[in-house]
């Protein structure tokens, strides 16, 4: 008998359309072929509507008025949570979701999951908090010694408020150049690259009208930025290492990752739904052996499971290795690196459902109640 | 329900479809009319090509529709007017046969336009090609078998090319009227004429031989290809060894003596059967193959040939070793002849590799004869792979063979594949039932939308990965 995967994409995010290509490409299509599942696309639109129908599993939906139209006309979405998930009559077996950033990745959708009391793809609440704040991930990786470029954060508030002394502390602790980001942003939105007290200045009130909490961190210098994804939960399978290619300003930004084809610079490219990059990096031996391991360590420091991507910095004279960044929905699963590490987009899909089922398994085997004459003093 | 699809707009596009996809052949095209009854799945392959003859067809299609409408109507309302049962119990059977008539009523036309039209045109062509073989000067070269041609075709053309002017026949043109259109186009200063024998039925070999006036024959092989209109092998090995009635008394004749219908027709003592070991003095060494091609050296008396051609496969060498005796024989040197075989491509569907996301696929997918496949299967088993993955539909037209060819399929397989990916069809439990004796222990993975699967490869698929794709049964096979 099929299973039914309920994929939740969209969603009240910058990277809405993204999720889209990862759901319809990487995800449903794969789970499809292997004859094993029935899909129940659950579309979050820009405003938070949920729809489901069969007409979302053709991207000719989504490229004209005809996604407007279906979310207009469909009536909204029932959920039930009768001892299992139900979405509209279909009772769902595992949540596969393929959302990026905000009210997907983020934990909230997994919190909802949780709720639900289904397995889901990817890893659980807790570690999709601390992987979509890039100040929490630091700290947790500063926690266990794991090696961070230097940085500092701040609220909204402390920005508009008063944005000069925001400017004077990070002048007082960091050094140019430097990068600001908001901390709960993927997709590289909001980032700026700065050298002076001006860019700064600017940096920081861009990155405050997208996001409540900003990091502003030292760049590393003699770089090279490596990406690692990972799938697993305690026995961990690394892709291979990663090199987005980059020109000009040293910044893989929305555009270049996903409009303009990547940072193009000649050569034999790997042409992934990220743009163009190494495939495995050209990176010493030694420093593409540390990649993996703090890769790795990230991954399980923050209790990552199913699959992310860790992004790391290296400072090529020193043959330091930092950690920079986790995503723990990459867009497009990543596709392209596995297949190159040998794991099909079948596979890939199937190896996640598994992981998924299997820390659903360890979880019910906890106790999550206990008997107590509490209420009888009452 | 099913039924009611005849009356569907789909209906004439799936009548035309199934009249293109079977080549205007009217007993295939009848064949499978007979045993469609959803006719909004005939298409899965590919779509109707318009071409300007479907054009035609397709106006007298809706032509003869209109006209069967336009009869009931009419029927119908003097019917009604003349209160006439029977006029209204016409107009009902006409509307019962009106699918029918249709179907049948297409053919017509086809029969007309080839007995009016098509064969006197065909008949003057095919004279015309008659006096210009008798008149050409070339060294011509006929190849017969119901297997390799076209690959012992190119393999010469492209050696040959290196030192002398050459033509050959091309793609599959290898029937009267195919090889007098290519006689057609000759401009007269050619060298050599490779010409590819199409063998059907008995006689046909003798028939094209005598068109073409071969001096020199090669035989590739011969297994069950056609067996259903040759009925016997017996029938078939006399019909391919017609060109050795032709040819073989007063000149040569290469014999693939791998292939054990043409190995039991021939004697020892003849020097010209070739093998992956060399033919007519001629001593192969040093052969391996790999997905980067296959060398070899040839040597005969003081003349050595390093062979490499990107051809995949050992059982290659044999044609390949032939092509060196035929070019050192009619003049070439031994580095015009090296250089010739570097060019030797793999040729479109046979053998091909390329690459996707870091696996190799084998594209065999016009191979379709028992011998192809062994050579592929031996192929993939000696490829070192993450996952050596076999995808076949089996093959088609292999008669009363039909179980025993396929069970084979599953034996070799099971040793070559660790995955096996079958088209579901009518020969799929055979080559399950070979995988089950020979106690495979790999997956077996049967789909049922080979369209879906073929263009869908890239998500099976990954790095370290060999994929050996053989044979495609178009839409008209079940």
């Amino acid at each position: 008998m099929k299973k039914t995967v309920a994929v939740f994409f969209g969603g009240r995010s910058p990277e809405h359309d993204i999720s889209i290509i990862t759901a319809l490409s990487s995800v449903i299509k794969p789970l499809l072929l292997t004859k094993k599942y029935d899909i129940v696309p659950v579309y979050i639109t820009k405003t938070g509507k949920w729809v489901s129908d069969a007409k979302l599993l053709d991207i000719k939906t989504y490229q004209g008025h005809m996604i407007d139209d279906l979310t207009k006309k469909s009536k909204p979405l029932a959920v039930n949570f009768d001892g299992g998930f139900s979405i509209g009559k279909k009772r769902i077996d595992i949540a596969f979701p393929a959302m990026h950033g905000a009210y997907g990745e983020d934990g909230s959708l997994m919190g909802l999951l949780r709720m639900a009391g289904i397995p889901f793809v990817g890893s659980d609440m807790d570690a999709s908090v601390i992987a979509m704040d890039k100040v929490l991930t630091k700290q947790v990786a500063s926690a266990n010694a794991i090696p961070t470029s230097k940085y500092v954060f701040f609220a909204r508030t402390d920005i508009t408020e008063n944005v000069r002394a925001v400017v004077a502390k990070v002048e007082k602790s960091l050094t140019y150049p430097l990068f600001v980001k908001p901390a709960h942003l993927g997709s590289s939105i909001g980032i700026s690259k700065v050298k002076n007290t001006l860019e700064l200045t600017n940096a920081l009130e861009v990155a405050a009208y997208y996001d409540e909490k900003i990091i502003v961190e030292e760049a590393v210098p003699n770089l090279i930025e490596v990406t690692v994804p990972i799938i697993g939960n305690s026995i961990l399978t690394p892709a291979l290492v990663e090199q987005p290619l980059t020109i000009g300003d040293n910044l893989f930004d929305f555009d270049k990752k996903y409009l303009s084809g990547g940072g193009k610079k000649g050569g034999a490219k790997q042409s992934g739904s990220q743009g163009y990059s190494e495939l495995p990096a050209k990176i010493p031996s030694q420093l593409y052996e540390k990649s993996l391991s703090v890769a790795e360590s990230v991954y399980k420091v923050i209790g990552a499971t199913g699959i992310a991507r860790i992004d790391l910095l290296i400072d090529e004279k020193k043959g330091e290795v930092y950690f920079n960044e986790v995503n723990p929905l990459p867009g497009s699963l990543y596709a392209h690196n596995w297949r190159a590490s040998g794991i099909s987009g079948i596979e890939l899909v199937e190896k996640l459902i598994g992981y998924a089922e299997e820390r659903f398994e360890e979880k019910n085997k906890l106790t999550s109640t206990f008997d107590s004459s509490f209420l009888q003093q009452f | 329900m099913k039924y009611f699809t005849r009356y569907l707009s789909v209906y004439p596009t799936a009548l035309l479809y199934m009249l293109q996809d079977t080549e205007y052949r009217l007993d295939r095209y009848a064949k499978w009319f007979l045993r469609t009854n959803d006719f909004t799945k005939v298409m899965k392959r590919r779509s109707l090509e318009v071409t300007p003859k479907i054009k035609l067809l397709r106006m007298v299609l809706w032509g003869l529709w209109a006209l069967i409408i336009l009869a009931v109507a009419v029927l119908v309302i003097i019917g009604y007017t003349s209160q006439s049962f029977m006029l209204g119990l016409i107009a009902i059977l006409l509307v019962v046969l009106l699918p029918y008539i249709l179907a049948f009523g297409i053919i017509v036309p086809l029969l007309v336009g080839a007995f009016v039209i098509q064969k006197p045109r065909e008949r003057a062509m095919i004279e015309r090609a008659r006096a210009i073989f008798k008149d050409s000067k070339a060294t011509r070269i006929a190849i017969a078998g119901s297997f390799g041609k076209t690959t012992m075709k190119e393999i010469l053309r492209t050696v040959l090319a290196e030192g002398k002017i050459v033509a050959a026949t091309p793609g599959n043109m290898n029937t009267a009227i195919g090889i007098s259109r290519f006689a057609s186009r000759l401009i007269g200063d050619e060298e050599v004429l490779i010409i590819e024998l199409g063998e059907e039925h008995v006689g046909d070999v003798k028939l094209l031989s005598e068109l073409s006036r071969p001096t020199m024959g090669v035989i590739t092989g011969i297994n069950e290809a056609h067996l259903i209109s040759f009925k016997t092998l017996d029938k078939t090995v006399s019909t391919v060894f017609e060109l050795v009635d032709y040819v073989g008394k007063k000149a040569i004749v290469y014999k693939n003596g791998e292939s054990q219908l043409v190995r039991d027709n021939v004697t020892s003592e003849d020097a010209y059967v070739f093998t992956q070991k060399g033919v007519n003095g001629w001593k192969v060494t040093k052969s391996h193959t790999s997905l980067d091609g296959t060398h070899f050296t040839a040597t005969k008396g003081s003349t050595t040939i390093n062979a490499h051609t990107h051809l995949l496969g050992l059982h290659t060498i044999g044609m390949t070793v032939t092509a060196i005796a035929i070019a050192h024989d009619l003049g070439l040197s031994a580095k015009q002849i090296e250089a010739g075989l570097q060019n030797v491509e793999p040729f479109e569907h046979r053998m091909q590799p390329r690459k996707l996301h870091g696996a190799w696929i084998i594209d065999d997918t016009y191979n379709g004869n028992s011998q192809g496949v062994q050579a592929g299967l031996e192929l993939l088993a000696s490829l070192s792979a993450k996952r050596r993955i076999y995808v076949t539909p089996g093959l088609v037209e292999q008669g009363s063979s039909t179980q025993d060819v396929h069970e084979l399929i599953g034996q070799q397989a099971a040793e070559s594949a660790d995955i096996v990916v079958l088209m579901q069809n009518s020969v799929t439990d055979y080559i399950v039932q070979g995988l089950s004796d020979s106690d495979f222990k790999g997956e077996i993975m049967i789909i049922d939308n080979p369209l879906e699967f073929y263009t869908n490869l890239d998500q099976f698929v990954a790095a370290g990965d060999v994929v050996l794709m053989q044979n495609d049964w178009t839409d008209n096979y079940k």
